[in-house]
Protein backbone atom coordinates (compact mmCIF):
# COMPACT_ATOMS: atom_id res chain seq x y z
CA UNK A 1 0.00 0.00 0.00
CA UNK A 2 1.38 3.39 -1.04
CA UNK A 3 1.98 5.93 1.93
CA UNK A 4 -0.65 8.36 0.06
CA UNK A 5 -3.52 5.43 0.28
CA UNK A 6 -3.81 5.73 3.81
CA UNK A 7 -7.39 6.47 4.85
CA UNK A 8 -8.82 7.83 8.31
CA UNK A 9 -10.78 5.23 10.38
CA UNK A 10 -14.60 6.81 10.04
CA UNK A 11 -16.41 7.57 12.85
CA UNK A 12 -18.50 4.84 14.80
CA UNK A 13 -15.81 2.11 13.80
CA UNK A 14 -14.59 2.29 17.52
CA UNK A 15 -17.60 1.30 18.55
CA UNK A 16 -18.06 -1.54 16.70
CA UNK A 17 -14.49 -2.63 17.75
CA UNK A 18 -15.54 -2.51 21.41
CA UNK A 19 -18.92 -3.99 20.19
CA UNK A 20 -16.81 -7.25 18.54
CA UNK A 21 -14.30 -7.55 21.62
CA UNK A 22 -14.48 -10.12 24.47
CA UNK A 23 -12.87 -8.09 26.92
CA UNK A 24 -15.42 -6.31 29.09
CA UNK A 25 -15.06 -2.50 28.96
CA UNK A 26 -17.03 0.56 30.41
CA UNK A 27 -16.25 3.97 30.94
CA UNK A 28 -16.98 6.43 33.51
CA UNK A 29 -17.41 10.04 34.45
CA UNK A 30 -15.91 12.46 37.44
CA UNK A 31 -18.68 11.12 39.55
CA UNK A 32 -18.03 7.29 38.74
CA UNK A 33 -21.09 7.01 36.58
CA UNK A 34 -20.91 4.54 34.19
CA UNK A 35 -21.30 6.04 30.60
CA UNK A 36 -20.68 3.16 28.08
CA UNK A 37 -21.07 -0.36 28.52
CA UNK A 38 -19.84 -2.83 25.93
CA UNK A 39 -21.77 -5.97 24.86
CA UNK A 40 -18.82 -8.22 26.16
CA UNK A 41 -18.99 -6.12 29.63
CA UNK A 42 -23.19 -6.77 29.79
CA UNK A 43 -22.26 -10.82 29.30
CA UNK A 44 -19.61 -11.24 31.72
CA UNK A 45 -21.31 -9.04 34.47
CA UNK A 46 -25.07 -10.27 33.56
CA UNK A 47 -26.39 -6.21 33.64
CA UNK A 48 -27.73 -5.33 30.57
CA UNK A 49 -26.54 -1.82 29.21
CA UNK A 50 -29.82 0.08 29.62
CA UNK A 51 -29.30 -0.59 33.60
CA UNK A 52 -25.92 -0.28 33.42
CA UNK A 53 -25.65 3.36 32.36
CA UNK A 54 -25.70 6.21 34.65
CA UNK A 55 -24.73 4.27 37.80
CA UNK A 56 -22.13 4.17 40.15
CA UNK A 57 -19.40 1.92 38.92
CA UNK A 58 -19.23 -0.09 41.99
CA UNK A 59 -22.84 -0.85 42.29
CA UNK A 60 -22.47 -2.32 38.27
CA UNK A 61 -18.97 -3.98 38.31
CA UNK A 62 -19.34 -5.38 41.89
CA UNK A 63 -15.49 -5.95 42.82
CA UNK A 64 -13.80 -7.21 45.47
CA UNK A 65 -11.37 -4.03 45.01
CA UNK A 66 -14.14 -1.73 44.77
CA UNK A 67 -14.36 -0.18 48.08
CA UNK A 68 -10.28 -0.79 49.49
CA UNK A 69 -8.35 -0.51 46.46
CA UNK A 70 -9.81 0.54 42.98
CA UNK A 71 -7.66 0.19 40.08
CA UNK A 72 -9.72 3.40 38.23
CA UNK A 73 -9.53 5.29 41.44
CA UNK A 74 -6.21 5.00 41.23
CA UNK A 75 -5.58 5.89 37.74
CA UNK A 76 -7.76 8.50 38.51
CA UNK A 77 -5.96 9.98 41.08
CA UNK A 78 -2.09 8.91 39.91
CA UNK A 79 -3.13 9.91 36.13
CA UNK A 80 -1.59 6.95 34.70
CA UNK A 81 -2.93 2.99 33.90
CA UNK A 82 -2.59 0.21 35.67
CA UNK A 83 -2.66 -3.30 34.30
CA UNK A 84 -3.52 -6.93 34.95
CA UNK A 85 -5.07 -6.33 38.66
CA UNK A 86 -6.53 -9.62 39.62
CA UNK A 87 -9.65 -9.59 41.47
CA UNK A 88 -13.34 -11.12 41.40
CA UNK A 89 -16.58 -9.70 40.57
CA UNK A 90 -20.11 -10.96 42.37
CA UNK A 91 -22.44 -11.90 40.16
CA UNK A 92 -26.40 -12.02 40.96
CA UNK A 93 -26.43 -15.53 40.82
CA UNK A 94 -23.94 -15.10 44.00
CA UNK A 95 -21.52 -16.15 42.21
CA UNK A 96 -17.40 -15.13 42.34
CA UNK A 97 -16.13 -14.75 38.49
CA UNK A 98 -12.28 -13.98 38.92
CA UNK A 99 -11.35 -11.33 36.44
CA UNK A 100 -8.10 -9.07 35.42
CA UNK A 101 -8.45 -5.52 35.33
CA UNK A 102 -6.83 -2.78 33.36
CA UNK A 103 -7.78 0.65 33.57
CA UNK A 104 -6.38 4.05 32.17
CA UNK A 105 -7.76 7.66 31.72
CA UNK A 106 -10.52 8.47 29.16
CA UNK A 107 -9.02 11.80 27.62
CA UNK A 108 -11.16 14.17 24.65
CA UNK A 109 -9.67 15.27 21.39
CA UNK A 110 -7.61 17.87 23.18
CA UNK A 111 -6.39 15.88 26.29
CA UNK A 112 -8.37 17.03 28.69
CA UNK A 113 -9.11 14.38 30.99
CA UNK A 114 -13.30 13.55 31.09
CA UNK A 115 -13.07 10.12 32.62
CA UNK A 116 -11.51 6.81 32.84
CA UNK A 117 -11.94 3.56 31.06
CA UNK A 118 -11.84 -0.25 32.46
CA UNK A 119 -11.43 -3.39 30.76
CA UNK A 120 -11.95 -6.75 32.29
CA UNK A 121 -11.44 -10.07 31.08
CA UNK A 122 -13.18 -13.03 32.14
CA UNK A 123 -11.31 -15.69 33.50
CA UNK A 124 -13.72 -18.33 34.69
CA UNK A 125 -12.05 -20.74 32.28
CA UNK A 126 -7.99 -19.96 33.73
CA UNK A 127 -9.25 -20.70 37.06
CA UNK A 128 -10.88 -24.07 36.05
CA UNK A 129 -7.94 -25.01 33.92
CA UNK A 130 -5.69 -24.12 37.01
CA UNK A 131 -8.14 -26.16 39.39
CA UNK A 132 -7.44 -29.05 36.86
CA UNK A 133 -3.48 -28.37 36.95
CA UNK A 134 -3.25 -28.62 40.35
CA UNK A 135 -5.78 -31.71 40.88
CA UNK A 136 -2.82 -33.82 39.14
CA UNK A 137 -0.48 -32.96 42.26
CA UNK A 138 -2.83 -34.11 44.73
CA UNK A 139 -3.81 -37.49 46.56
CA UNK A 140 -6.30 -37.18 48.75
CA UNK A 141 -4.66 -34.62 51.37
CA UNK A 142 -1.15 -34.96 49.92
CA UNK A 143 0.09 -32.50 46.98
CA UNK A 144 3.51 -32.92 45.42
CA UNK A 145 4.99 -32.08 42.53
CA UNK A 146 8.29 -33.94 42.69
CA UNK A 147 8.46 -37.54 40.56
CA UNK A 148 9.25 -39.50 42.95
CA UNK A 149 5.63 -38.48 44.76
CA UNK A 150 4.41 -38.27 41.02
CA UNK A 151 4.84 -42.37 40.76
CA UNK A 152 3.27 -43.18 43.80
CA UNK A 153 0.56 -40.81 42.41
CA UNK A 154 -0.03 -43.21 39.51
CA UNK A 155 -0.29 -46.21 41.07
CA UNK A 156 -1.96 -45.22 44.28
CA UNK A 157 -5.85 -45.78 42.25
CA UNK A 158 -4.91 -49.52 41.29
CA UNK A 159 -3.51 -50.48 44.52
CA UNK A 160 -6.56 -48.90 46.56
CA UNK A 161 -8.93 -50.65 43.87
CA UNK A 162 -6.91 -53.91 44.87
CA UNK A 163 -7.52 -55.36 48.50
CA UNK A 164 -3.69 -56.18 49.10
CA UNK A 165 -2.03 -55.51 52.36
CA UNK A 166 0.45 -52.75 51.71
CA UNK A 167 3.63 -51.82 53.28
CA UNK A 168 4.75 -47.48 53.39
CA UNK A 169 7.52 -47.30 54.59
CA UNK A 170 9.39 -43.74 55.19
CA UNK A 171 10.62 -41.59 57.47
CA UNK A 172 8.84 -40.08 60.15
CA UNK A 173 6.63 -37.20 59.60
CA UNK A 174 6.72 -37.84 55.23
CA UNK A 175 3.11 -38.18 55.75
CA UNK A 176 2.27 -42.74 56.10
CA UNK A 177 -0.93 -41.85 57.51
CA UNK A 178 -2.47 -39.34 55.21
CA UNK A 179 -1.03 -41.56 51.94
CA UNK A 180 -2.76 -44.38 54.10
CA UNK A 181 -6.29 -42.73 54.12
CA UNK A 182 -6.15 -41.85 50.51
CA UNK A 183 -5.67 -45.30 49.71
CA UNK A 184 -8.44 -45.78 51.84
CA UNK A 185 -11.19 -42.54 50.53
CA UNK A 186 -9.87 -44.34 46.96
CA UNK A 187 -11.03 -47.85 47.70
CA UNK A 188 -14.22 -49.40 47.42
CA UNK A 189 -14.08 -50.04 51.06
CA UNK A 190 -13.96 -45.88 51.79
CA UNK A 191 -17.94 -45.94 52.87
CA UNK A 192 -16.51 -47.78 55.80
CA UNK A 193 -14.09 -47.12 58.76
CA UNK A 194 -10.13 -46.25 58.83
CA UNK A 195 -8.81 -47.15 61.53
CA UNK A 196 -5.15 -45.64 62.72
CA UNK A 197 -3.12 -47.32 66.07
CA UNK A 198 0.59 -46.91 66.50
CA UNK A 199 2.62 -49.89 67.76
CA UNK A 200 4.88 -48.51 69.21
CA UNK A 201 2.34 -46.61 71.69
CA UNK A 202 1.58 -49.72 73.53
CA UNK A 203 3.03 -52.37 75.21
CA UNK A 204 2.48 -56.03 73.66
CA UNK A 205 -0.37 -56.51 76.09
CA UNK A 206 -2.74 -53.70 75.90
CA UNK A 207 -1.72 -53.61 71.95
CA UNK A 208 -3.58 -57.43 72.21
CA UNK A 209 -6.58 -56.23 73.76
CA UNK A 210 -7.08 -53.20 71.74
CA UNK A 211 -6.34 -54.61 68.54
CA UNK A 212 -8.70 -58.02 68.97
CA UNK A 213 -10.11 -57.01 71.85
CA UNK A 214 -11.68 -59.10 74.95
CA UNK A 215 -14.55 -61.01 76.59
CA UNK A 216 -15.96 -60.19 79.87
CA UNK A 217 -14.09 -62.07 82.50
CA UNK A 218 -10.80 -62.78 80.40
CA UNK A 219 -8.96 -60.56 83.29
CA UNK A 220 -9.63 -59.05 86.32
CA UNK A 221 -12.02 -55.35 85.62
CA UNK A 222 -13.16 -56.96 82.47
CA UNK A 223 -16.80 -56.73 83.39
CA UNK A 224 -18.27 -56.85 79.66
CA UNK A 225 -17.11 -57.14 76.09
CA UNK A 226 -14.81 -54.58 74.24
CA UNK A 227 -14.22 -55.07 70.32
CA UNK A 228 -10.98 -54.38 69.51
CA UNK A 229 -10.11 -52.37 66.52
CA UNK A 230 -9.86 -55.40 63.97
CA UNK A 231 -14.07 -55.66 65.24
CA UNK A 232 -14.55 -51.83 64.63
CA UNK A 233 -12.68 -51.82 60.80
CA UNK A 234 -15.11 -54.44 60.00
CA UNK A 235 -15.37 -54.17 55.94
CA UNK A 236 -12.79 -50.97 55.96
CA UNK A 237 -9.08 -50.45 56.66
CA UNK A 238 -6.69 -50.85 59.95
CA UNK A 239 -3.57 -48.87 59.56
CA UNK A 240 -0.80 -50.40 61.25
CA UNK A 241 1.76 -47.74 62.06
CA UNK A 242 5.15 -47.99 63.37
CA UNK A 243 4.66 -51.92 63.25
CA UNK A 244 8.66 -52.32 62.93
CA UNK A 245 8.69 -51.60 67.04
CA UNK A 246 6.13 -54.45 67.62
CA UNK A 247 7.61 -57.40 69.86
CA UNK A 248 8.38 -60.81 68.38
CA UNK A 249 6.13 -62.78 70.33
CA UNK A 250 3.03 -60.05 68.62
CA UNK A 251 4.68 -60.31 65.21
CA UNK A 252 3.57 -64.30 65.54
CA UNK A 253 -0.07 -63.16 66.33
CA UNK A 254 -0.13 -60.86 63.35
CA UNK A 255 0.90 -63.14 61.04
CA UNK A 256 -1.97 -65.26 61.92
CA UNK A 257 -4.43 -62.75 61.39
CA UNK A 258 -3.11 -61.84 57.99
CA UNK A 259 -2.37 -64.76 57.16
CA UNK A 260 -5.93 -66.57 58.10
CA UNK A 261 -7.75 -63.70 58.30
CA UNK A 262 -8.93 -64.46 61.94
CA UNK A 263 -8.65 -63.28 64.92
CA UNK A 264 -9.13 -64.63 68.61
CA UNK A 265 -10.46 -61.80 71.13
CA UNK A 266 -8.89 -62.41 74.56
CA UNK A 267 -10.34 -64.46 76.75
CA UNK A 268 -13.03 -65.93 73.68
CA UNK A 269 -13.37 -69.27 72.99
CA UNK A 270 -13.81 -69.10 68.94
CA UNK A 271 -12.09 -67.26 66.53
CA UNK A 272 -13.42 -64.05 64.33
CA UNK A 273 -13.22 -63.53 60.67
CA UNK A 274 -11.90 -60.55 59.90
CA UNK A 275 -12.70 -58.44 56.44
CA UNK A 276 -9.94 -55.81 56.62
CA UNK A 277 -7.86 -54.53 54.85
CA UNK A 278 -4.35 -53.96 56.26
CA UNK A 279 -1.82 -51.31 55.66
CA UNK A 280 1.34 -51.50 57.86
CA UNK A 281 3.60 -48.32 57.76
CA UNK A 282 7.55 -48.57 59.13
CA UNK A 283 9.58 -45.75 59.48
CA UNK A 284 12.26 -48.31 59.51
CA UNK A 285 13.91 -50.28 56.10
CA UNK A 286 11.71 -53.96 57.38
CA UNK A 287 14.04 -55.54 54.94
CA UNK A 288 17.21 -54.63 56.59
CA UNK A 289 15.81 -55.93 60.11
CA UNK A 290 14.71 -58.23 58.80
CA UNK A 291 18.70 -59.14 57.83
CA UNK A 292 19.62 -58.11 61.21
CA UNK A 293 16.66 -60.36 62.23
CA UNK A 294 14.66 -57.55 64.24
CA UNK A 295 11.81 -58.46 62.58
CA UNK A 296 10.08 -61.91 61.40
CA UNK A 297 10.96 -62.64 57.76
CA UNK A 298 7.45 -64.59 57.05
CA UNK A 299 5.39 -61.51 58.52
CA UNK A 300 7.84 -59.33 56.48
CA UNK A 301 6.68 -61.22 53.10
CA UNK A 302 3.08 -61.25 54.53
CA UNK A 303 2.86 -57.45 54.67
CA UNK A 304 5.25 -56.31 52.09
CA UNK A 305 2.66 -57.22 49.06
CA UNK A 306 2.76 -53.40 47.72
CA UNK A 307 5.23 -51.75 49.15
CA UNK A 308 5.10 -47.59 48.67
CA UNK A 309 8.21 -46.11 49.47
CA UNK A 310 7.29 -42.13 51.20
CA UNK A 311 10.54 -39.97 49.96
CA UNK A 312 11.87 -37.69 52.80
CA UNK A 313 11.55 -33.96 52.07
CA UNK A 314 15.23 -32.99 51.43
CA UNK A 315 14.64 -35.19 48.53
CA UNK A 316 11.89 -33.41 47.27
CA UNK A 317 12.60 -30.25 47.95
CA UNK A 318 10.25 -28.78 44.36
CA UNK A 319 7.59 -29.69 46.97
CA UNK A 320 8.51 -27.29 49.53
CA UNK A 321 6.76 -24.01 48.07
CA UNK A 322 3.83 -26.06 47.50
CA UNK A 323 3.42 -27.30 51.05
CA UNK A 324 3.57 -24.27 52.44
CA UNK A 325 0.91 -22.40 50.50
CA UNK A 326 -1.04 -25.14 51.64
CA UNK A 327 -0.05 -24.76 55.21
CA UNK A 328 -0.81 -21.09 55.50
CA UNK A 329 -4.30 -21.58 53.82
CA UNK A 330 -5.00 -24.11 56.03
CA UNK A 331 -3.93 -22.09 59.72
CA UNK A 332 -5.70 -18.89 57.73
CA UNK A 333 -8.72 -21.11 57.72
CA UNK A 334 -8.06 -22.46 61.47
CA UNK A 335 -6.42 -19.37 63.39
CA UNK A 336 -8.96 -16.66 61.47
CA UNK A 337 -5.75 -14.82 60.38
CA UNK A 338 -4.97 -13.27 57.08
CA UNK A 339 -1.40 -14.36 56.12
CA UNK A 340 -1.09 -13.55 52.37
CA UNK A 341 2.36 -16.19 51.77
CA UNK A 342 5.84 -16.18 51.83
CA UNK A 343 8.40 -13.44 50.91
CA UNK A 344 11.33 -15.25 48.82
CA UNK A 345 14.18 -14.69 51.22
CA UNK A 346 11.90 -16.60 54.37
CA UNK A 347 11.58 -19.41 51.18
CA UNK A 348 15.00 -19.49 50.26
CA UNK A 349 15.84 -20.26 54.12
CA UNK A 350 13.05 -23.33 54.40
CA UNK A 351 14.74 -24.65 51.17
CA UNK A 352 18.27 -24.67 52.28
CA UNK A 353 16.80 -26.68 55.42
CA UNK A 354 17.20 -30.28 55.48
CA UNK A 355 14.37 -31.60 57.74
CA UNK A 356 15.08 -34.34 59.43
CA UNK A 357 11.87 -33.85 60.89
CA UNK A 358 10.01 -33.71 57.07
CA UNK A 359 6.96 -32.29 56.83
CA UNK A 360 6.06 -32.31 60.58
CA UNK A 361 8.73 -29.66 60.77
CA UNK A 362 7.59 -27.91 58.23
CA UNK A 363 4.47 -27.62 59.43
CA UNK A 364 5.42 -26.59 62.85
CA UNK A 365 7.79 -23.76 61.53
CA UNK A 366 5.02 -22.29 59.71
CA UNK A 367 2.66 -22.81 62.63
CA UNK A 368 5.68 -20.61 64.70
CA UNK A 369 5.76 -18.43 61.54
CA UNK A 370 1.97 -17.74 62.28
CA UNK A 371 2.25 -17.22 66.33
CA UNK A 372 4.78 -13.76 64.98
CA UNK A 373 3.56 -12.96 61.51
CA UNK A 374 -0.71 -12.65 61.78
CA UNK A 375 -1.07 -11.11 58.75
CA UNK A 376 0.95 -10.07 55.36
CA UNK A 377 3.57 -12.36 54.08
CA UNK A 378 6.13 -14.08 56.66
CA UNK A 379 9.26 -12.44 56.92
CA UNK A 380 12.64 -14.69 57.42
CA UNK A 381 12.68 -12.89 61.05
CA UNK A 382 9.60 -15.04 61.51
CA UNK A 383 11.16 -18.14 61.24
CA UNK A 384 12.55 -19.97 64.05
CA UNK A 385 16.28 -19.23 65.40
CA UNK A 386 17.64 -22.64 64.35
CA UNK A 387 16.64 -21.20 60.42
CA UNK A 388 17.73 -18.27 60.41
CA UNK A 389 21.44 -19.18 61.92
CA UNK A 390 21.48 -22.52 60.84
CA UNK A 391 25.12 -23.66 60.95
CA UNK A 392 27.87 -20.91 62.40
CA UNK A 393 29.77 -19.69 60.01
CA UNK A 394 33.79 -18.78 59.74
CA UNK A 395 34.19 -15.43 60.48
CA UNK A 396 34.74 -13.38 57.27
CA UNK A 397 38.18 -12.34 58.55
CA UNK A 398 39.63 -16.06 58.16
CA UNK A 399 42.42 -17.63 56.31
CA UNK A 400 41.01 -19.51 52.92
CA UNK A 401 42.71 -22.88 55.01
CA UNK A 402 40.37 -21.57 57.92
CA UNK A 403 37.41 -21.65 55.73
CA UNK A 404 38.25 -25.20 53.90
CA UNK A 405 38.74 -26.87 57.48
CA UNK A 406 35.62 -25.49 58.44
CA UNK A 407 33.70 -26.22 55.26
CA UNK A 408 35.45 -30.19 55.83
CA UNK A 409 34.19 -30.05 59.65
CA UNK A 410 30.67 -29.79 58.50
CA UNK A 411 30.85 -32.02 55.56
CA UNK A 412 32.44 -35.00 57.99
CA UNK A 413 30.54 -34.07 60.89
CA UNK A 414 27.12 -34.19 58.47
CA UNK A 415 27.76 -37.70 56.92
CA UNK A 416 28.93 -39.26 59.91
CA UNK A 417 25.09 -38.24 61.67
CA UNK A 418 24.04 -39.76 58.68
CA UNK A 419 25.75 -42.90 58.27
CA UNK A 420 25.33 -43.54 62.25
CA UNK A 421 28.83 -43.23 62.93
CA UNK A 422 29.89 -45.67 61.09
CA UNK A 423 33.81 -44.22 60.14
CA UNK A 424 33.79 -47.12 56.72
CA UNK A 425 30.31 -45.72 55.52
CA UNK A 426 31.29 -42.15 56.22
CA UNK A 427 34.04 -42.74 53.71
CA UNK A 428 32.35 -44.50 51.06
CA UNK A 429 29.70 -41.64 51.14
CA UNK A 430 32.61 -38.79 51.32
CA UNK A 431 34.07 -40.65 48.68
CA UNK A 432 37.45 -41.23 50.34
CA UNK A 433 39.43 -44.13 51.56
CA UNK A 434 39.24 -44.86 55.21
CA UNK A 435 42.63 -43.96 56.69
CA UNK A 436 42.36 -40.77 54.68
CA UNK A 437 39.06 -39.98 56.56
CA UNK A 438 40.24 -41.32 60.28
CA UNK A 439 43.49 -38.88 58.98
CA UNK A 440 41.31 -36.09 58.46
CA UNK A 441 39.19 -36.66 62.07
CA UNK A 442 42.65 -36.25 63.76
CA UNK A 443 44.13 -33.32 61.70
CA UNK A 444 40.55 -31.51 61.89
CA UNK A 445 40.25 -32.34 65.98
CA UNK A 446 36.54 -33.83 64.74
CA UNK A 447 35.31 -34.98 68.75
CA UNK A 448 33.48 -38.36 67.75
CA UNK A 449 30.98 -40.14 70.15
CA UNK A 450 31.88 -43.52 71.82
CA UNK A 451 28.67 -45.11 69.71
CA UNK A 452 30.10 -46.04 66.73
CA UNK A 453 28.08 -48.18 63.47
CA UNK A 454 30.68 -51.30 64.17
CA UNK A 455 29.40 -51.76 67.41
CA UNK A 456 26.00 -50.99 67.13
CA UNK A 457 26.01 -53.78 63.94
CA UNK A 458 28.05 -56.35 66.46
CA UNK A 459 25.20 -55.31 69.21
CA UNK A 460 22.48 -56.02 66.58
CA UNK A 461 23.83 -59.47 65.56
CA UNK A 462 24.42 -60.40 69.40
CA UNK A 463 21.15 -59.32 70.03
CA UNK A 464 19.76 -61.38 66.74
CA UNK A 465 21.72 -64.63 67.69
CA UNK A 466 20.15 -64.69 70.70
CA UNK A 467 16.56 -64.55 69.89
CA UNK A 468 17.24 -67.28 67.18
CA UNK B 1 -33.74 -6.60 67.44
CA UNK B 2 -30.39 -5.54 65.45
CA UNK B 3 -30.33 -4.63 61.83
CA UNK B 4 -26.67 -4.98 60.33
CA UNK B 5 -25.54 -3.13 57.43
CA UNK B 6 -22.19 -3.47 55.43
CA UNK B 7 -21.45 0.58 54.93
CA UNK B 8 -18.44 2.13 53.22
CA UNK B 9 -18.71 6.04 52.88
CA UNK B 10 -22.25 6.34 54.45
CA UNK B 11 -23.40 3.91 51.28
CA UNK B 12 -23.92 0.02 51.33
CA UNK B 13 -20.54 -1.77 50.65
CA UNK B 14 -20.68 -3.08 47.11
CA UNK B 15 -19.13 -6.52 48.23
CA UNK B 16 -19.80 -7.79 51.39
CA UNK B 17 -17.43 -9.94 51.32
CA UNK B 18 -14.96 -7.78 51.57
CA UNK B 19 -16.51 -5.15 53.39
CA UNK B 20 -14.72 -3.34 56.09
CA UNK B 21 -17.82 -2.00 58.64
CA UNK B 22 -20.46 -2.59 59.77
CA UNK B 23 -23.37 -0.23 60.70
CA UNK B 24 -25.51 -1.64 63.18
CA UNK B 25 -28.73 -0.16 64.21
CA UNK B 26 -30.61 -1.40 67.33
CA UNK B 27 -34.45 -1.10 66.73
CA UNK B 28 -37.61 -1.22 69.58
CA UNK B 29 -40.86 -0.83 68.69
CA UNK B 30 -40.07 0.52 64.53
CA UNK B 31 -37.45 3.14 66.42
CA UNK B 32 -33.71 2.87 66.29
CA UNK B 33 -32.89 3.37 69.84
CA UNK B 34 -28.98 2.94 69.17
CA UNK B 35 -26.53 3.01 66.19
CA UNK B 36 -23.15 2.17 66.13
CA UNK B 37 -20.41 1.26 63.87
CA UNK B 38 -18.15 -1.44 64.06
CA UNK B 39 -14.91 -2.67 62.22
CA UNK B 40 -15.74 -5.74 60.26
CA UNK B 41 -12.54 -7.34 59.34
CA UNK B 42 -12.28 -10.87 59.14
CA UNK B 43 -12.03 -12.09 55.01
CA UNK B 44 -13.13 -15.64 55.76
CA UNK B 45 -16.71 -17.15 55.54
CA UNK B 46 -16.96 -18.62 59.00
CA UNK B 47 -15.65 -15.14 61.10
CA UNK B 48 -17.67 -13.33 59.19
CA UNK B 49 -20.52 -14.89 59.70
CA UNK B 50 -19.68 -15.52 63.66
CA UNK B 51 -19.04 -12.04 64.20
CA UNK B 52 -22.71 -11.07 62.80
CA UNK B 53 -24.19 -13.99 65.10
CA UNK B 54 -21.76 -12.26 68.69
CA UNK B 55 -22.96 -9.33 67.63
CA UNK B 56 -26.37 -10.44 68.34
CA UNK B 57 -27.82 -9.24 64.37
CA UNK B 58 -30.96 -10.94 63.26
CA UNK B 59 -31.09 -9.04 60.01
CA UNK B 60 -28.39 -8.13 57.58
CA UNK B 61 -28.10 -6.20 54.85
CA UNK B 62 -25.60 -5.70 52.40
CA UNK B 63 -24.25 -5.03 48.29
CA UNK B 64 -23.27 -7.91 46.41
CA UNK B 65 -22.86 -11.50 48.24
CA UNK B 66 -21.07 -14.40 47.00
CA UNK B 67 -22.72 -18.20 47.85
CA UNK B 68 -20.24 -19.28 50.41
CA UNK B 69 -20.58 -16.13 52.87
CA UNK B 70 -24.69 -15.94 52.03
CA UNK B 71 -24.63 -19.75 53.01
CA UNK B 72 -22.59 -18.99 56.29
CA UNK B 73 -24.73 -16.25 57.54
CA UNK B 74 -28.37 -18.12 57.01
CA UNK B 75 -27.10 -20.87 59.01
CA UNK B 76 -26.49 -18.74 61.88
CA UNK B 77 -30.21 -17.81 61.78
CA UNK B 78 -29.80 -14.25 60.08
CA UNK B 79 -31.70 -12.69 57.23
CA UNK B 80 -30.32 -11.50 54.37
CA UNK B 81 -31.65 -8.64 52.45
CA UNK B 82 -28.80 -8.68 49.51
CA UNK B 83 -28.06 -6.91 45.92
CA UNK B 84 -28.59 -3.39 47.70
CA UNK B 85 -27.23 -0.16 46.60
CA UNK B 86 -27.55 3.47 47.85
CA UNK B 87 -27.43 5.58 51.03
CA UNK B 88 -27.12 3.43 54.39
CA UNK B 89 -29.66 6.00 56.15
CA UNK B 90 -32.17 6.23 53.12
CA UNK B 91 -32.43 2.17 53.01
CA UNK B 92 -32.68 1.83 56.59
CA UNK B 93 -35.59 4.23 57.40
CA UNK B 94 -37.11 2.55 54.70
CA UNK B 95 -36.54 -0.70 56.37
CA UNK B 96 -38.19 0.86 59.44
CA UNK B 97 -41.18 1.74 57.50
CA UNK B 98 -41.37 -1.92 56.08
CA UNK B 99 -41.23 -0.56 52.60
CA UNK B 100 -40.06 -3.39 49.86
CA UNK B 101 -36.07 -2.09 50.25
CA UNK B 102 -35.04 -5.61 48.50
CA UNK B 103 -37.24 -4.04 45.75
CA UNK B 104 -36.57 0.09 45.79
CA UNK B 105 -32.62 -0.78 46.32
CA UNK B 106 -32.00 -3.10 44.70
CA UNK B 107 -28.68 -3.17 42.21
CA UNK B 108 -28.89 -3.23 38.71
CA UNK B 109 -28.61 -6.39 36.50
CA UNK B 110 -31.05 -7.85 39.97
CA UNK B 111 -34.72 -7.87 38.46
CA UNK B 112 -35.53 -11.30 37.46
CA UNK B 113 -37.61 -10.45 34.84
CA UNK B 114 -35.61 -8.08 33.18
CA UNK B 115 -32.45 -11.07 33.73
CA UNK B 116 -34.17 -13.52 32.38
CA UNK B 117 -35.54 -11.20 29.07
CA UNK B 118 -31.38 -10.32 29.21
CA UNK B 119 -30.41 -13.74 29.46
CA UNK B 120 -32.54 -14.85 26.40
CA UNK B 121 -31.33 -11.95 24.35
CA UNK B 122 -28.22 -13.14 25.22
CA UNK B 123 -28.38 -16.96 24.14
CA UNK B 124 -29.46 -16.26 20.83
CA UNK B 125 -26.84 -13.41 20.45
CA UNK B 126 -23.30 -14.55 19.98
CA UNK B 127 -20.28 -12.23 21.20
Amino acid sequence: MKKGDFKQIPPGVTEIILESISDGVFTVDHKWRITSFNRAAEKITGIPREEAIGKHCWEVFRSSICETDCALRRTMKQGKPFVDSSTYIVNYEKNRVPVVVCTSLLKDEKGTVVGGVETFRDMSLVEELRRKLDARFQVGDMVSRSPSMHKIFTVLPQVADSDSTVLIQGETGTGKELLARAIHELSPRRQKPFIAINCGALPDTLLESELFGYKAGAFTNAIKDKPGYFALAEGGTIFLDEINDVSAAFQVRLLRVLQERTFHPLGATRTVKADVRVIAASNKSLADMVKTGAFRQDLFYRINVVPLALPPLRERKEDIPLLVDRFINRLNLLRGKTVAGIRQEALSLLMSHNYPGNIRELENIIEHAFVLCPKGRIEPNCLPDSLINPIPRAPVHETIDAALKSVETHAILDSLKRNSYNRLATARDLGMHKTTLFRKIKSLGIDLPEIDGRSNRKKLVKVASTQL
Amino acid sequence: MKVALTVWENRISPVFDSARMLLIAEIENAMIVGKRYEPFQPDLPFYRAATLFELGVTVLICGAVSHLFANMIEACGIRIIPFVAGEANEILDAYLKQMPVSRIFRMPGCRNRRRNRFNRRMRFQKI
